[in-house]
């Protein structure tokens, strides 16, 4: 059993997240073809558009679909269509929390894979100065807000205001990189287009252009640059604390040393200089476990699945690793 | 002074000097019994290094440091060796009070002494020196090696590491200094070449933590002594030499530990060590406390713990982020008590004194190392508060101190022995 844990604890964490993510694409974004559907619920961004691909679809799609309802049918049979679709999305997350986000989201996998194409073409990376940062973050709330909200104004005109005009619907889809970018991995280009229909129209899907072309360039030089922003990202961590994955840290082994946090591609700095929580799980956290792998010291780190600990920071993981990586 | 004048003072500087070195390395060889025999390795080394002179690295290009902030690693890719000039020497001691205010501390005043003196066969021709901004001591001897002769590096340590302003400063200054070796040596920092140093001073540290582990054995398998010999080794010892000598000595410590073989008695009180760093031959304070009947079993210092212990994470192995993280590694965590906060250094010596089972911290300050005599009061109150018993010890490199020292030594052991039996 302890020759078990130290082999785990000595693993290579980038090799094992390849080969999993790499899993989770072919599943996600291919597994249509295979019959497989996983529903309509998953909190990660197995994009609707990617027909017949898709092995299910992004919680995000129904979500704006569902918010898209008059007041009073709320409390009807539709109503409750919301509440499963939510229910079982909150199912997905209670196990994996946002372990979807550093394994298997085929978007994050995608800009993880520019994140190795520009290391191994030796090109900085660049990094957010923490003061605009703390303050860009949060627009993935505003756009979760948004992506609720704007559908429901549709639908219901509030404070005696119009109703927004109907070609807003799945106002967040319109600009999410995903509609493109995943759809484009089975050979389908149709959603590279600006939908001149009516202006609406045309504004929303001409972002969302933009925003694709912004997507390629940031994710190119900055890691995981569109996980900043997501919505789906800002909707796990609402309820994140429940979940039964965590990422634990013992701050009484912490010396504060900082090796997490270089390696942390969502410069998530807390999780070095915290050392009063014992559960840190940031809103930007992907639960790649990079930190974890990173620490030297035993079992200041560890992610742990139902308070088992299943991987945990060692000395002897973490030279393991150095010597292993420092040798190529 | 004349020419021949000035061979003769050389001279007896360097007499002077190899026997208060013989001395002092006698006292930790000869005065206890049953050390390693690994040990031999060190005790060799510096009979050879300090009482006879010898140049550790030949014709080797030799750069000079002055702290443990400074990332060797980039030394040793630009094809040079780092060697850490902080001097614990009595005789230069006294010949570096001639260039600093006579309150100042002994370490600072040594090295000084150390440089002004051209006895010491540490640096080579260059006479390049990167020193770092970290005490204002430090700071101005930077200043005044410049004036004795010495080429020197002024590497800027921002003065608190909370800061992510800090962390940038600092890292661009590190930067620095590595554009600034490469002139000086005219190599190139290749990426192969600064992968091959890291992962060779993370051998290092790797053999220093397998040490450091050892110690926490209920039954203290080697003597804070000889440990902080070794640890002191490493400022000028040949690094892969070190390293397996270390690897060796681990070994036996090991086999100790399997037999269930104390290097001190049962009972003997456990200490953790702190403060100002302890740099042969001023061993004085830690040769005390073992002698008295009480074993180090850990210490908080940069002569050894802090030197050796911190790790650095690469995350991308390419250039731009190595030398980043080097710098990371030497600010962040670092306990030194010329940042701001003491928290880290409060914290640290928490988890040394529970994982070693202590029984006592003793604090040694230099006279005149303002920062170390400052911070005493709130780590003092901080270890009573958490139960742990402490001893502040202000002392320098002078001899005159022994006897008033080991009196208070004596006495504090002796309490800890006493609560030990209450408990
Ligand atoms: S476009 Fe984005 S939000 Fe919409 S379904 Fe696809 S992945 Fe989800
Ligand atoms: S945060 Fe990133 S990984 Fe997570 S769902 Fe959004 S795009 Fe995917
Ligand atoms: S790597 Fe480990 S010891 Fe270092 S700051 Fe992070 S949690 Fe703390
Ligand atoms: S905190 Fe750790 S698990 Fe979370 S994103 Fe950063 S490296 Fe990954
Ligand atoms: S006490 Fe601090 S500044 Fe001085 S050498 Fe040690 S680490 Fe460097």
């Amino acid at each position: 059993m302890n020759r078990f844990r130290a082999f785990i604890n000595g693993a290579d964490i980038r090799r094992f997240r390849f080969w999993v993510q790499l899993g989770f694409f072919f599943l996600l974004v291919y597994g249509g073809y295979f019959m497989i559907n996983l529903g309509q619920s998953l909190p990660t961004f197995s994009c609707g558009f990617n027909q017949p691909g898709r092995a299910g679809v992004c919680y995000l799609l129904p979500l704006q679909h569902q918010t898209h309802i008059p007041w009073d049918s709320i409390i009807s049979g539709r109503g409750l269509g919301i509440l499963t679709g939510l229910l079982t999305f909150l199912a997905w997350l209670f196990v994996f929390n946002k372990a979807w986000c550093g394994y298997a989201c085929p978007l994050g996998t995608i800009q993880d894979w520019m994140t190795s194409l520009r290391q191994k073409l030796g090109i900085r990376y660049a990094t957010y100065n923490l003061d605009w940062f703390t303050r860009l973050k949060k627009i993935k709330y505003i756009l979760l807000i948004l992506l609720i909200v704007i559908p429901f104004l549709m639908a219901n005109s509030v404070a005696g205001l119009p109703k927004l005009p109907d070609d807003m619907g799945t106002p967040f889809c319109k600009i999410c990189p995903a509609r493109m970018v995943i759809p484009a991995m089975t050979g389908d280009f149709s959603q590279w287009t600006v939908d001149f229909s009516t202006g609406t129209a045309a504004a929303m899907t001409g972002l969302g252009m933009l925003v694709l072309g912004i997507f390629f360039v940031g994710g190119f030089i900055n890691k995981r640059f569109f996980c900043f922003f997501c919505p789906m990202s800002a909707l796990h961590s609402l309820f994140s604390k429940v979940a039964l994955l965590k990422l634990r840290k013992d701050g009484s082994k912490c010396t504060r040393c900082g090796d997490c946090y270089r390696a942390c591609d969502m410069q998530i700095r807390e999780i070095a200089d915290d050392v009063e929580s014992t559960t840190l799980v940031k809103d930007d956290c992907m639960m790649c476990f990079k930190c974890v792998a990173a620490c030297p010291e035993e079992g200041a780190l560890k992610a742990s699945f139902m308070n088992i600990p299943i991987y945990e920071s060692t000395e002897a993981g973490f030279f393991k690793r150095m010597t292993k990586r420092g040798k190529k | 002074m004349s020419a021949e004048a000035q061979v003769k003072q050389i001279e007896m500087v360097r007499r002077q000097l190899s026997r208060e070195s013989a001395e002092a390395l006698n006292k930790i060889e000869k005065d206890f019994p049953d050390n390693p025999k690994s040990m031999d390795y060190f005790y060799d080394l510096y009979r050879r290094v300090h009482c006879e002179g010898e140049a550790p690295h030949g014709d080797k290009k030799v750069i000079g440091t002055t702290c443990v902030q400074v990332p060797e690693e980039l030394i040793y890719a630009v094809g040079a060796v780092p060697v850490r000039l902080c001097n614990g020497s009595h005789t230069f001691d006294q010949l570096g009070a001639e260039f600093m205010p006579a309150k100042s501390c002994s370490l600072v005043k040594a090295t000084l002494g150390m440089l002004s003196s051209e006895v010491a066969s540490w640096l080579d021709q260059g006479g390049d020196i990167v020193n770092v901004t970290t005490c204002d001591q430090k700071t101005k001897a930077g200043r005044l090696m410049e004036e004795a002769g010495y080429r020197v590096h002024h590497l800027e340590l921002p003065p608190s590491k909370e800061s992510e302003a800090a962390r940038t400063y600092w890292q661009s200054n590190v930067n620095g200094f590595a554009r600034s070796l490469e002139s000086v040596t005219g190599h190139k920092i290749t990426r192969n070449g600064l992968r091959d140093a890291i992962v060779r001073v993370g051998r290092a540290q790797q053999a220093y933590r397998r040490l450091h582990r050892l110690r926490m054995s209920p039954l203290a398998p080697i003597l804070g002594k000889d440990v902080f010999l070794v640890t002191n080794a490493y400022f000028f010892d040949d690094i892969d030499s070190w390293t397996d000598a270390v690897e060796v000595l681990n070994d036996e410590i090991e086999r100790r530990c399997e037999e269930g073989f104390g290097a001190a008695q049962r009972r003997a009180p456990r200490i953790l060590f702190t403060g100002s760093p302890p740099i042969f031959p001023n061993l004085k304070l830690p040769t005390l406390i073992e002698q008295s009947g009480a074993v180090i079993v850990a210490d908080e210092t940069c002569s050894a713990n802090r030197m050796l212990y911190d790790v650095v994470n690469v995350d991308e192995w390419q250039l731009y982020d190595m030398v980043d993280a080097l710098a990371d590694r030497a600010l962040k965590p670092c306990t030194c008590p010329i940042f701001v906060s003491d928290e880290d250094r409060k914290r640290r010596l928490l988890e040394l004194a529970r994982t070693f089972a202590v029984d006592g911290v003793v604090y040694q300050a230099f006279s005149g190392c303002q920062v170390f005599e400052m911070e005493q009061r709130s780590i003092s109150r901080f270890l009573a508060d958490e139960g742990i018993p402490s001893l502040y010890v202000e002392t320098d490199y002078s001899p005159d101190d022994l006897g008033q020292l080991s009196t208070r030594i004596e006495a504090f052991i002796e309490s800890l022995k006493a609560r030990r039996r209450r408990k």
